[in-house]
This record gives structure tokens, C-alpha cells and sequence, in this order.
């Protein structure tokens, strides 16, 4: 029934995203571009995709202007994309660029904290995460200020308002401000996609539940591994989990309690799917280690699982999650391009195979 | 080393002499020891070179993994994590420590480094994503800044002894081609003026000893020419009158002419 009213307004969109799905790098080209000795060399492979943006960099060129460029690709179609989009998707489209937007705002607010000059912060903000109040955040001269006056008016004044008070902005670590933001960021997300309207029973909110369910324990199972050995207490840690996806709730409150990655081994074993995980990824410090050769680091294994789920995402019609999975394989494959570039660079031949391709 | 030129200006005297002669001795002494310092610090300075070119090479090394583990932070956390780790340190976590050594006379500064292991600013960095990467890279970097320090300090005491050597080399140098010939000529100056002005004072004692002999001899003979002609007026005027001749009394008495 979804699927017979859905091109009226998003069919467009869809069909775009298909095109760009399509314009991904495969593992063939991936294979090409392992095989490059210089820049160069990689520069000219990745001209059938990147062509556009890479063609103005003069010979010597940082690894970094490769992904700056491909960035710059990705927030193009973004933008042409969300310029397409109305209604529901419109505003799905808006959910996906808040995440970089708590980014954008973390960096603003460590800035202003420590007085940066603020027009040197706004370069460095991710353009996917720019919004029109975004530049007013530095006029701010205070948290008091920042908090009452500017905060309020961002697209993420229902996540500050909920869980943090302007005195947190100064008192709690950055860090665990962005990650406060990101929880109820996540939950706002997934409320949206299950209950608004227009998406609740869609293919769009099944899928969606399932991706947002796994970026919440992903989130959650790497909080608690990281915050081994620092100053974040248990029950903060537990602030800081997600209350969706599958882990929630009797895994994330054994996460909660855990000390140590065997703990967290067995909290996410009363989920079949991550059971295999810890097996597969050598546990957090042992992991990935330099020279550590081929194995893959747990968080190789949540990309790995990521970019599968985005890629099943592309099996189903008449959904706004594709647009989702796009950005992330996107996304995805701007990292495998600079670390194939760092490889080449730093002649680091032996890990280059370390990038994660789907298709 | 032209002979007389190269000489200190001082008087040819015996207290010079003495003077010139216990220079010399030190001269000699200061010069076998700071022959033997050179030595000293030029052992010690092929042995930082040595340690130098090792870490060095050390130095590449480790700055290649560290750079590749920022890479795979970049490639982890998916995100510029400079600043906020840039905004997030408060205090200092490798922190050197300066002592000194002494090499033969030569203060070398070495500097040792440690790490406040409790300091842990950005340890929260990349909580959501990356956090492992993030700590493993900033292990790494650690052990490449204690590399670097190193080498720091193997370079400061390269540059420090490469000094002294060379402030010594040229005292060595000075003392053994300058200081020591000049003070032997001015020895061998202050000798050959005093054998001259001994052979001067023998002439001339021997001088004065002539003039004084012929002097005497003059004398001695004019005395026996007096005594003849006394004799002979002593016959003349025994013949006159018995009584002695008054010499005070006769007042025309012939000059004495020697």
C-alpha cells in the first residue's frame, strides 16, 4: 500500500539515490587503487568518480585534500538531494544531518570555552552539520549566554533541553555532552522514523529501527570499552546509553556494570548477532595493533556490520532509508580512500587491505 | 719562531729568569693535561655520534608508526579529532626533567623524560568511536617524543662537546706552538744576555785589573828611581852638614811628577 503513493512525492529522491548507490566504489576499483605507488597514481583511479573535485589539485598534495574533496562531493549531492526532498523525507533528511550538527556544536562550544577565535572554529565545522544559527553560536561570549540565547534556536534545542542544564556545558567534558546529545539524538530519530505518520509501518521505519538499534549498541558497547580506565563514573556511563536497539534494555544496564571487556563480552552475548563479534575482533586494547597485520579491530567489525546493513537497506523500495545508507556507504568510502591514501603515502603497503568494501 | 723576535719583553734579569723557567714548567704540565682532556672528550664525542646516528634512525622508525596511527585514528573516528584533543589538555603529560653530567670538566645538560600517568586530559576523546585508536596513538606518539628527547639531548651535548673540543684542541694548540717557544726563546734570550753581560763584566775586571798592575808598576818604579836619586843626594849632603835636611823647612822643594 506504501508503495503506491510513495513516487508521487519521493520517487525522485529514490531513484537519484539508486544513481549514486550505483556510482559507489566496487571491490574491483578498490583492488585498482590498492595498487597505485603514488598519489598520482590513485588521483587518476579515482577520477571516474571523483573527477570533478580532484581535477584543480596541483601534483603535491596532502592525503587529507583527497578526503576534504570527496567530502566536498558527498555534501554536493547531499545538498541537491535535500533540495528535492518534501514533506516526511524533508525532515528525515534534516534528522541525518544533526548528528554532524552535535558535532559542529561540540566543537563550537569547546571553542568558546577556551576563547578561540571563533571564525577559525567555523572552518573546521563539517558543511553536512552547518545550519543557519550556526555562525551565531560564536557571537556568544559565555556558556550563560551560549546556553540560554543561541542554543535554544539551533534544530538541536530539544536535545539540550532535556538533558543538560547550561552549567553542564561547562562543568561536564566536552565529551560527554556530545555523546548526552547523540543518545537523545538517536532516540529522537528512531521516535520519529516508528511513530510520525507518515513513515510509522513503512518499510522506512523498519529498516530504520533496525540501522538506529545498531548505531545505539554500537554506541553503547564502545562507550563502555572506552571509558575503561578514565574518570567516567558508572552511573554517568549509563546516562550515556542509548535507550533503543537491542542491547536495551537488559544488555546495556550488564554494560553498565561492566569493568572490564570480558564483562562486556558477556553483555552482548544475550545478542546472537554481536556474540560473534568479540570472536571476529581481537577486544579493544589487543586489537589492531601496529603490525598487527590483517586483524580487524572491533570497531573494523561495526563498520564491516554497518555498511552490510546499509547495503540490504538498498533491497527494499519505497524507503527513505536508502537515502541513509547512501550517506553512510558514502561516507564509508571517503575514509577507505584516505586510508588507502595514508597507506600509499607512508608506504605502509602491508595494511592497506584494512578498508572495508561492500559491494 | 724567528728567534729573538718571538720573545716576551722582559728584562734579561736572574729573577726573570727564574720567572720564565716556572712558566715553562706549567706550560708542559698544562699541556699534557689538556692533551689528555681532548682525548677524553673526543672518545666521549664519538660515542654520542655513534648514539646519535642511532637514534636517529630510531627516530624514523617510530615516526612512521606514529604517523600511520594517526591515520588509523582518522580512519576510526571517521573525523578531525585535532582541536577538540588540542582544547581538551590542560597539563602537560610527557614532561622532561634537565640534569647535568660532567664529562671531564664539561657540564652536559641530559634530559630525561617521564610521563604523569595520571594526567589523562583527553582521555574521553572518541567515546562514542575510536577511543581505543585514539589512547594507542597517543601511546605511540609518546614513545616517538621520547625519542625525539632523546635525541635532543644527545644533540645539545654534540653541539656543547663539539665546542669544548674545539676550544681545547686550539689550547693545546696555542700552548704547544705559541706559549712554549716563545717562553723557551725568551729563556734561551735571558741566557745569552746574561752570558754576555758576564763576559762583559769579566772584561772589564780584567780591564781594571791591567790598568791597575801597570799602575802599581808605574809606581813601583818611580819609587826605585826616587830612592836612587835619595841616595845620591843622601851622599851629597852627608858630605855638607851631619844634621838630616829639614824637608819641611825647605821650601824649594821639586814637584813630584809621576
Amino acid at each position: 500500500m506504501e508503495g503506491l503513493f510513495f513516487n508521487i512525492h519521493s520517487g525522485y529522491v529514490e531513484g537519484i539515490v539508486r544513481g549514486y548507490r550505483n556510482s559507489l566504489l566496487t571491490s574491483s576499483n578498490y583492488s585498482n587503487l590498492t595498487q597505485c605507488e603514488t598519489l598520482e597514481d590513485l588521483k587518476l583511479q579515482l577520477t571516474p568518480s571523483y573527477g570533478e573535485q580532484l581535477a584543480n589539485v596541483a601534483s603535491p598534495f596532502p592525503t587529507s585534500t583527497i578526503a576534504a574533496k570527496a567530502t566536498d562531493k558527498l555534501v554536493q549531492d547531499f545538498r541537491y538531494l535535500r533540495a528535492q526532498a518534501t514533506g516526511a523525507l524533508a525532515k528525515f533528511m534534516d534528522f541525518l544531518t544533526y548528528s554532524y550538527m552535535i558535532d559542529n556544536v561540540a566543537l563550537l562550544i569547546t571553542g568558546t570555552l577556551h576563547e578561540r577565535d571563533t571564525k577559525d572554529l567555523l572552518e573546521r565545522c563539517h558543511p553536512l552539520g552547518f545550519f543557519e544559527g550556526l555562525p551565531a553560536l560564536c557571537v556568544a561570549s559565555n556558556i550563560e549566554e551560549l546556553y540560554s540565547i543561541v542554543l535554544v534556536e539551533t534544530p538541536l534545542a530539544p536535545f539540550f533541553k532535556d538533558n543538560l542544564r547550561s552549567a553542564d556545558l561547562d562543568e561536564l567534558n566536552i565529551e560527554i555532552v556530545r555523546n548526552t546529545l547523540y543518545k537523545s539524538y538517536l532516540e529522537a530519530f528512531h521516535e520519529f522514523c516508528t511513530t510520525d505518520p507518515e513513515l510509522s509501518g513503512t518499510p522506512t521505519a523498519e529498516l530504520m529501527s533496525e540501522i538506529l538499534g545498531f548505531e545505539a549498541d554500537r554506541r553503547a558497547i564502545n562507550i563502555t570499552l572506552n571509558s575503561f580506565g578514565t574518570e567516567l563514573s558508572k552511573s554517568d556511563r549509563k546516562k550515556l546509553y542509548p535507550e533503543i536497539g537491542k542491547l536495551h534494555p537488559e544488555g546495556t544496564l550488564m554494560l553498565s556494570r561492566a569493568d572490564d571487556p570480558e564483562a562486556v563480552r558477556l553483555a552482548i552475548e544475550i545478542v546472537g548477532e554481536y556474540r560473534s563479534f568479540f570472536d571476529q575482533g581481537g577486544i579493544g586494547q589487543g586489537g589492531g595493533g601496529i603490525g598487527g597485520g590483517a586483524q580487524k579491530s572491533l570497531e573494523d567489525v561495526f563498520y564491516q556490520k554497518e555498511m552490510e546493513l546499509a547495503k540490504d537497506t538498498f533491497t527494499h523500495h519505497f524507503t527513505f532509508a536508502v537515502v541513509y545508507a547512501w550517506l553512510k556507504l558514502q561516507e564509508q568510502e571517503i575514509r577507505n580512500i584516505t586510508w588507502i591514501a595514508e597507506c600509499i603515502a607512508q608506504n605502509q603497503k602491508d595494511r592497506i587491505g584494512n578498508y572495508i568494501s561492500v559491494f | 719562531m724567528s728567534g729573538a723576535g718571538n720573545r716576551e719583553a722582559v728584562f734579561p734579569t736572574r729573577q726573570s729568569l727564574g720567572i720564565m723557567k716556572a712558566k715553562l714548567k706549567g706550560a708542559e704540565t698544562g699541556h699534557s693535561l689538556l692533551k689528555r682532556k681532548s682525548e677524553a672528550l673526543t672518545k666521549r664525542f664519538r660515542e654520542i655520534t655513534r648514539r646519535i646516528d642511532e637514534a636517529k634512525r630510531k627516530m624514523g622508525r617510530v615516526m612512521q608508526i606514529a604517523a600511520f596511527s594517526l591515520a588509523e585514528v582518522t580512519y576510526a573516528t571517521g573525523g578531525q579529532i585535532g582541536y577538540q584533543v588540542q582544547e581538551s589538555v590542560k597539563a602537560a603529560r610527557f614532561r622532561i626533567r634537565s640534569k647535568q653530567e660532567n664529562v671531564s670538566g664539561v657540564q652536559l645538560p641530559a634530559f630525561e623524560s617521564y610521563i604523569t600517568e595520571e594526567n589523562n586530559d583527553f582521555g574521553l576523546t572518541g567515546l562514542g568511536r575510536g577511543g581505543q585508536q585514539v589512547q594507542k596513538c597517543r601511546d605511540v606518539y609518546g614513545k616517538a617524543v621520547e625519542t625525539l628527547v632523546e635525541l635532543a639531548s644527545l644533540q645539545t651535548a654534540f653541539v656543547i662537546l663539539d665546542d669544548v673540543i674545539k676550544i681545547v684542541n686550539r689550547r693545546v694548540a696555542a700552548i704547544e706552538h705559541v706559549i712554549i717557544p716563545r717562553t723557551e726563546n725568551t729563556i734561551k734570550y735571558i741566557n745569552s744576555e746574561l752570558d754576555e753581560l758576564d763576559r762583559e763584566e769579566f772584561y772589564r775586571l780584567k780591564k781594571v785589573k791591567n790598568n791597575k798592575k801597570k799602575a802599581l808598576d808605574e809606581a813601583e818604579a818611580e819609587r826605585a828611581k826616587l830612592k836612587e836619586q835619595q841616595g845620591e843626594q843622601l851622599t851629597i849632603s852627608g858630605t855638607g852638614s851631619d844634621e838630616p835636611a829639614d824637608i819641611l823647612a825647605d821650601e824649594e822643594e821639586k814637584d813630584v811628577i809621576f
